[in-house]
């Protein structure tokens, strides 16, 4: 009888917490398609949070990993650069009041983009008004043109990055968990990359993965994680190796 | 009792206290339908459509949103009675929420707010801008303004809030979003909800 109960509520358990368990997920707005060698992409340095996970699942930052994963994102995105399609141009860091904007577009670009997986991406929580047909209606504002003054780029790719490494504890209370039948994550790997159209503010382009591959402290790792984040880019061209590859077939 | 058993009986009821409120069932608010909201003889008609959340933040309590309650967030509360907390507990024996009371002044019920949210979002960042008197709900009312910041988030919310005490019994709506875009584009809309808000028959369009 107890396990019966037990099974039960562990399943009531997954069904509450089940947005942590969204899939791998892209949206376009409905028309959009972006030739390559088109247009001019300001690339927004990215957010990168990298820590442990404790025991109750709060996030520790980590300063030595984050700086890790910071050469390492930034030396592989500069590598990618060449396969998406259209120039890219990377942002310089502003000072002074425009440091804050910028900022806060970042900021707002991560909350924008964790709405559109709860409640696009994942059927279970969608909002009626984002349920209709081919509707993709996101923005941040035609004020995120701002951003990119003097930089003659049409668009704005935001990538965001948060790993969270379990902690002993935290892996602990996963085996324990298990035992009762709960499933109880250890470790989160959130990483969105999103194309804005500078002039609308509009979202184009979200790929967006709450449990993303590749291990971003490690060179191999990051060279992944923005394979990953930067999947089916629009406009991308596929590296020359892969050229070879599929010829060679 | 097994092993197993002993931690099946200990470990499934702390993870289900720790889980979020179920999240499922969002729904369609129609345009220029009056609806009475947060389980309460307040009622509201709307001039577009909202998407009312599956979860609520509390008893007497319901929020609407248009793009996620993370870029646009109303919340309505019906009639909170005397010893009545805003949201649920987030850890009644450590942190306890604050709790409403007949007897408090309008001029309280911002204070209520920012120390409700102080606790249920563990957030320090958060400050009641303005205060002043105002009419809501036919009866005599406080607005005020606040700005707060989620922890673990970098994104600066700001918020307006109107509240009534009718017959010894709460009535408030707020509005949050981020301070970049969302709140100056969605205020006027939240404005137009608290404009159409009233205890009782629900006003037709």
């Amino acid at each position: 009888m107890r396990h019966t109960l037990s099974a039960a509520m562990a399943v009531l358990c997954l069904l509450a917490s089940s947005t942590a368990f969204a899939q791998e997920k892209s949206g376009n707005k409905p028309g959009f398609t972006l030739r390559p060698g088109s247009t001019r992409i300001l690339l927004i340095r990215p957010t990168i949070k990298v820590g442990a996970q404790s025991t109750g699942g709060m996030f520790e930052p980590n300063a030595d990993w984050t700086q890790q994963a910071r050469d390492n994102l930034g030396a592989a995105l500069d590598a990618a650069q060449q396969q998406l399609g259209n120039q890219v141009i990377v942002a310089q860091e502003p000072i002074g009041p425009a440091a804050a904007t910028f900022a806060g577009y970042r900021a707002l670009f991560s909350v924008l983009a964790d709405s559109v997986i709860e409640y696009q991406f994942f059927p279970g929580n969608r909002l009626p008004t984002k349920k209709r047909k081919g509707a993709f209606e996101w923005t941040m504002g035609p004020g995120v043109a701002e951003i990119a003054k003097g930089t003659g780029c049409d668009y704005a790719l935001f990538i965001f990055d948060e790993d969270q490494y379990g902690s002993t504890g935290r892996k602990f209370l996963q085996v324990f968990a298990a035992m009762a039948y709960v499933q109880v994550k250890s470790g989160e790997h959130r990483g969105y990359a999103g194309l804005v159209d500078l002039h609308s503010g509009d979202l184009v382009w979200l790929n967006a993965d709450q449990a993303m591959g590749g291990d971003v402290r490690t060179v191999e790792g990051a060279q992944k994680r923005v394979r990953q984040l930067l999947e089916n880019f629009p406009g991308s061209t596929p590296p020359a190796a892969q050229i070879a590859t599929a010829s060679g077939q | 009792m097994t092993l197993r058993n002993a931690v099946s009986a200990l470990i499934v009821p702390a993870l289900l206290m720790c889980a979020a409120p179920a999240s499922a069932g969002n729904t369609l608010i129609a345009k220029g339908q009056a609806v009475a909201v947060a389980k309460s003889a307040l009622t509201i008609l709307p001039d577009r459509e909202w998407n009312k959340m599956g979860a609520r933040p509390g008893r007497n309590s319901e929020t609407w949103t248009l793009d996620g309650d993370g870029l646009n967030d109303v919340t309505f509360y019906g009639g909170i009675e005397t010893d009545r907390t805003l949201f649920r507990e987030v850890s009644k024996r450590v942190k306890p929420l604050p709790r409403f009371s007949a007897t408090m002044l309008l001029t309280d019920i911002p204070a209520l707010l920012e120390n409700s949210y102080r606790i249920a979002l563990a957030t320090p960042l958060m400050t009641i801008e303005s205060v002043a008197p105002c009419a809501f709900v036919g009866a005599k009312g406080v607005t005020f303004t606040y700005s707060f910041t989620r922890p673990n988030e970098d994104v600066r919310r700001k918020g307006e809030g109107y509240a009534a005490i009718i017959a010894g019994k709460l009535y408030m709506a707020t509005f949050e979003a981020p301070d970049i875009y969302y709140y100056d584009r969605d205020i006027a809309g939240f404005r137009a909800l608290v404009a159409s808000a009233r205890i009782g028959a629900p006003p037709q369009s």
